[in-house]
């Protein structure tokens, strides 16, 4: 194969991944939003775009996104010592009891799916009781050889289609105004994820009061679609 | 990055250093090392519930200023168990430039506990500074701590504008992580009035206490009492308990979570809550 043939596979395989077709679950999850929208901190479009934007920007490529690529490095080493270290870390970052079970039970749906895809790196992690959903991303990545930037970029893609997705149930919100939504933020992600790779692990992290209280709230929220 | 004092030419900047070490002997908690470098001192320790010390820290006098680095690191022995706190509010004021640093490290033993209960910290407009707060703990060592922040001085119309500070408040054990708390707070930013951020409240605090026992949230829940103009909540992570709230003022913030330490020190540390007589004046 050339190289172009590689890089035209790993492509196709980054848009395996992040698809919404994935089989691991993430539509089920809205961090925190599904309470936000209940106390009525978000009510319409521009709240909606404000709200993901803003955990995007201080959440997702703050925290997420430079231990991913510290991930991606890991297993490319290979490091496991590295890998479980930075797993750790990304773990014990997690804000409330709904966001650690969502990170968990994602990592253990994409371990599953990996190990059973041939992915023999993944079976260690079937066993393991803390593990995040970026570690097994970053092993997929690795596996299917997509490079390090277009991983952090697929990755903080999908976490916007799926916030947006949740957005349009629970608002809520029409069709084009979600894909409004997603050409806007969109444009966010090439700079983000850049910046990710460039940071310096003191660094690393945010918390979001707002959206991390709405997050343990969201636990006694009376009626709810989503668990998170 | 924090100056270093090694050159003759820095024109401001404090080296502060304060190391104690906690020990069970006869009974009851002591400070078996206190040593300090600078203007950072302790009281004398109090014995208000017998056995547990209640140590107050004294922060240099003034506050900090950019330039400034100030360390203290505790060690808590197997068997010992202490509590620490602070006669008045720590203060970052302004800087011409230079970062401050509170690095603020605590050790503890298999065995041993530490309750870690500080006054406010109050971010003066245009100061950039970095805090640290990180607990190593061995075995199965048990630590209830809390942080409180003030960003700007809304009773003097002084609002956080410029500046910037990092504060990390950690807690590993056997040298992992289990608790990461690291927040970068930016004066003037959206993040201070945004929904998903600081919603315009100008104290935030985070009180954590190691363990896990069901019914806990519930009952620390049940036990606090908000007013209108704050927020509290509160979850159980695998290896923490958290408690986090959202305020202006700096004794309410104290009120809420003494009332949620109130039903975790009995729960987790086998222990009636007793305030430190300085919270009173």
């Amino acid at each position: 194969m050339t190289t172009e043939d590689n890089s035209d596979l790993a492509l196709l395989r980054l848009l395996q991944l992040v698809s919404p077709a994935l089989p691991v679950g993430a539509y089920a999850y809205s961090q925190g939003m599904e309470q936000a929208i209940h106390l009525e901190w978000i009510t319409n479009e521009a709240q909606t775009a404000e709200w993901i934007e803003g955990v995007l920007e201080n959440g997702l490529a703050r925290v997420d996104a430079p231990v991913l690529a510290r991930l991606h490095a890991a297993w490319s080493a290979p490091d496991l010592d590295r890998v479980a270290y930075w797993n750790q870390f990304l773990y014990a970052c997690r804000e409330s009891a709904e966001l650690q079970a969502e990170d968990r039970t994602l990592a253990r749906a994409l371990t599953r799916l990996l190990a059973d895809l041939g992915v023999a790196d993944a079976k260690p992690f079937a066993t393991q009781e803390q593990s995040t959903f970026a570690t097994l991303f970053a092993l997929a990545s690795v596996h299917w050889r997509i490079p390090v930037l277009q991983c952090v970029q697929g990755y903080l893609w999908s976490w916007v289609e799926n916030q947006v997705a949740a957005a349009i149930k629970l608002v809520p919100l029409g069709q084009t105004a979600g894909q409004r939504i997603l050409l806007r933020l969109g444009e966010r992600i090439p700079q983000l994820a850049q910046q990710a790779l460039t940071l310096d692990d003191d660094d690393i992290g945010q918390v979001m009061q707002g959206q991390v209280m709405a997050s343990a709230w969201h636990e006694m929220q009376y009626s709810r679609l989503f668990r998170s | 990055m924090p100056h270093s004092d090694s050159t003759a030419t820095v024109v401001s900047g404090w080296r502060a250093e304060l190391a104690l070490t906690l020990a069970p002997r006869h009974g009851r908690t002591v400070m078996t090392e206190c040593r300090h470098l600078g203007p950072l001192r302790l009281q004398r320790p109090f014995y208000p519930e017998g056995q547990v010390p209640h140590l107050y820290l004294l922060h240099p006098p003034g506050g900090v200023v950019g330039g400034d680095e100030l360390s203290i690191d505790v060690n808590v022995r197997s068997g010992a168990h202490a509590l620490i706190t602070t006669p008045a509010a720590g203060k970052f004021y302004r800087s011409g430039g230079p970062r401050a640093a509170l690095m603020q490290r605590i050790a503890l033993e298999a065995d041993a506990c530490l309750e870690w209960l500080p006054q406010e910290t109050i971010v003066y407009d245009g100061a950039r500074a970095d805090a640290l707060t990180r607990v190593d703990l061995a075995g199965n060592a048990q630590f209830i701590g809390w942080e409180m922040l003030c960003l700007g001085r809304p009773a003097s119309n002084e609002v956080f504008l410029r500046g910037d500070l990092r504060q990390r408040f950690e807690i590993w054990r056997e040298g992992e992580p289990i608790w990461l708390e690291r927040a970068r707070f930016d004066g003037g930013v959206p993040a201070l009035q945004a929904a998903w951020g600081l919603r315009g409240h100008t104290l935030t605090a985070t009180l954590v206490a190691v363990g896990r026992i069901d019914g806990l949230v519930e009952q620390v829940r049940t036990a606090v009492d908000i007013g209108a103009d704050e927020a509290f909540s509160v979850t159980q992570l695998d290896d923490v308990l958290v408690c986090r709230y959202l305020g202006a003022r700096a004794q309410r913030a104290r009120d809420c979570l003494s009332q949620a330490w109130a039903v975790l020190r009995p729960a987790l540390l086998n222990r009636a809550a007793c305030a430190p007589r300085v919270w009173n004046t």
